[in-house]
């Protein structure tokens, strides 16, 4: 007999991707290469991987029951902590690289780690990528904050030094209440 | 215990930092503050249907705030009657009845108890269940779409409690016909500072914002000839009101309508649709910027960007910021977008000018670690003897934008709530102070 909690469990797609060696060995590379500029500073180079037309996306999120669940995220259109266009990423970029940023000067020390790269080809040649990241901030004599979550990305293939440019990105949190007075750094 | 009626000076501008870090005056605080004073509890829009409840605090108590079968709104203490469990642990929702978790008590919309388990076996049917049903919020009170409550039956009725900050408020939430809505989700994060650096900022501080927030405008603007746009000038008629506790901050604008910040799309909503913001306000209202302002104790909102928020009190040196996005309720999503998202990129846990915030108030309270940086005054002296009554298109006691009246007045009624004076005796006070303003600066 099946109980209202198994009928609750409805099978989905495979999350196993058959994901070629040398795809996923680029993308993964591309990560790499983007989180060594924000972990060494280099803004100005890092703004420059993303589309003019990205969407760079960072929705907040709440306790839902598992009945509510699908509102925890908060969906297009409602509270956001970062729900920005080129022209306004461009601008914390510029305000990062002021000098005058008091959140950011002395800047913090960050390490990233992106990991779960999970490759999704759509016909035309973009990939949605799925990853998982793990960042560790420390800032001034002690304080330390872990920024946990996963990544939505939208890769677009381009010319040039980097194999892709970032046509969307949509950053979702673990945290509900954010421990961290303030995110003056990026994901 | 120290003596509360010194450490705070509103006559000479001083303020002790034990305030901010002392464990006993902030367990005093929650209680003689917080539990005597109307607290914000919801917007009427984050609780759409008959059902519809939100999770939110007074001081550090959890309260269930809920849309009632007959439309009303009423909160009580998240808490079961049995052994204290949170009767909810959804921040947000729509619920029939609530079951604690723990044993299974059940709680109507009202709080009332409406079921224990094994009623007749454990309880041998003797439980008066009329007698332990949630502890009721007494005092809720609806004030044009915005709901406060309060533990308290001695604090005079909210718009008694405003004051003249009746007329700034409103501002901001009478401003249009159909009133305001909360884009929904509501923004939460934690700063490691007392929550009275918060409101006060909010109360009394745009002297800070020129400093503290230089990089805001180089964000905002790639042009820098435009950065200069909100920097002090003596042409700006900016002043500063304060009274019962509560404080704003506003700047004069040549007309209503235009919004360099939210957009092209929103300024020609707010054109179109201008007059019915005259006609509320009045054209001494509509021409100023309320830029920062608070409701005694916790309750502050922008208009420069459309974010409301509370500061909720988590121990003397802990706070945690619930902010939301307030939008016209009839603005369509084209014009509603650039209030939104410059509102975001402004004043989040990510916002051009709130990181810088959370910086400096983090560092104050490191500091206060010390003995010695804990036992040396602050000074709050600015603008002091420089207050007017009534100056035009500002009721109540104002001062220049760039001056502490705000901040002395927070302190005051927060020296006033914390010596344990019953409201009655801070109304005979409040008239006393008011009889000896004359000594005070005349115009």
């Amino acid at each position: 007999m099946s109980t209202a909690v198994d009928q609750a469990v409805e099978a989905g797609p495979s999350t196993f991707r058959p994901t070629s060696m040398e795809l996923q060995h680029r993308v993964e590379k591309f990560f790499s290469a983007e989180a060594e500029l924000l972990d060494d500073h280099r803004y100005t180079d890092w703004v420059q991987l993303f589309t003019e037309d990205v969407h760079y996306w960072l929705p907040t999120r709440m306790t839902r029951t598992i009945r509510e669940r699908d509102q925890e995220v908060a969906a297009a259109g409602e509270n956001a902590l970062i729900d920005d266009d080129l022209t306004a990423l461009r601008g914390r970029v510029r305000r990062v690289t002021s000098g005058i940023q008091w959140s950011e000067e002395p800047p913090s020390r960050t390490r990233r780690l992106i990991t779960n790269v999970r490759i999704d080809e759509r016909g035309d040649g973009e990939l949605d990528v799925r990853s998982n990241f793990c960042i560790y901030r420390s800032r001034l004599e002690r304080h330390q904050d872990w920024f946990v979550g996963e990544r939505f990305d939208l890769l677009r293939p381009a010319e040039g030094a980097y194999p892709y440019r970032i046509a969307s990105r949509k950053v979702v949190f673990e945290q509900t209440t954010i421990l961290a007075p303030s995110i003056s750094i990026f994901f | 215990m120290v003596d509360i009626g010194t450490l705070v000076d509103s006559k000479q501008g001083l303020i002790n930092p034990l305030i901010y870090t002392d464990p006993a005056l902030y367990q005093l605080e929650l209680d003689r503050v917080f539990g005597r004073s109307w607290l914000f509890l919801a917007h009427e829009s984050q609780l759409p249907n008959r059902g519809s409840f939100v999770q939110t605090y007074m001081g550090e108590d959890p309260v269930l705030v809920v849309r009632q079968r007959d439309a009303s709104v009423k909160a009580f203490l998240n808490q079961c009657r049995h052994r204290g469990m949170r009767i909810c642990r959804a921040d947000a929702g729509t619920n029939k009845t609530f079951t604690c978790s723990y044993h299974g008590w059940a709680y109507d919309l009202e709080g009332n108890l409406i079921n224990v388990p094994l009623e007749e076996r454990a309880y041998h049917n003797q439980i008066d269940k009329s007698q332990w049903g949630a502890t009721k919020v007494p005092r809720v009170q609806s004030y044009k779409g915005f709901y406060f409550g309060t533990w308290s039956d001695e604090v005079p009725e909210f718009e008694e409690y405003l004051g003249e900050m009746k007329y700034y408020f409103d501002a901001a939430v009478d401003r249009w016909d159909n009133g305001l809505e909360f884009v929904k989700g509501a923004t939460k994060w934690v700063i490691d500072c007392n929550w009275k650096f918060a409101a006060e900022q909010f109360t009394s501080d745009m002297y800070h914002a020129p400093i503290s927030h230089a990089s805001a405008m180089v964000a905002l603007f790639e042009d820098p000839a435009m950065r200069s746009l909100f920097d002090p000038s003596p042409h700006d008629q900016g002043r500063q009101f304060a009274g019962h506790g509560h404080g704003t901050g506003s700047m004069g604008i040549p007309e209503f309508g235009p919004d360099i910040l939210a957009g092209p799309e929103y300024s020609a909503w707010q054109i179109a649709n201008r007059d019915q913001v005259y006609n509320r306000l009045g054209t001494d209202r509509a021409h100023k910027i309320m830029i920062h302002n608070n409701i005694f104790p916790n309750f502050s909102w922008l208009g420069t960007a459309s974010t409301m928020r509370v500061w909720h009190p988590r121990g003397p040196g802990q706070i945690e910021v619930w902010a939301w996005t307030y939008v016209p309720k009839d603005a369509p999503e084209s014009a509603r977008k650039g209030v939104r998202e410059v509102t975001q990129r402004t004043f989040s846990p990510a916002g051009v000018f709130e990181t810088d915030d959370g910086e400096n108030w983090t560092e104050i309270q490191q500091v206060m670690r010390g003995w010695k940086a804990r036992s040396t005054l602050f000074n709050a002296q600015m603008g002091l003897g420089f207050e007017q009554r009534d100056y035009p298109g500002m009721p109540g006691m104002s001062n220049d934008l760039y001056s502490e009246m705000g901040a002395r007045g927070f302190y005051q009624r927060w020296q006033d709530l914390m010596k344990n004076l019953s409201w009655k005796e801070i109304a005979e006070l409040d008239a006393q102070r008011r009889a000896a303003e004359q000594e005070v600066q005349p115009a």
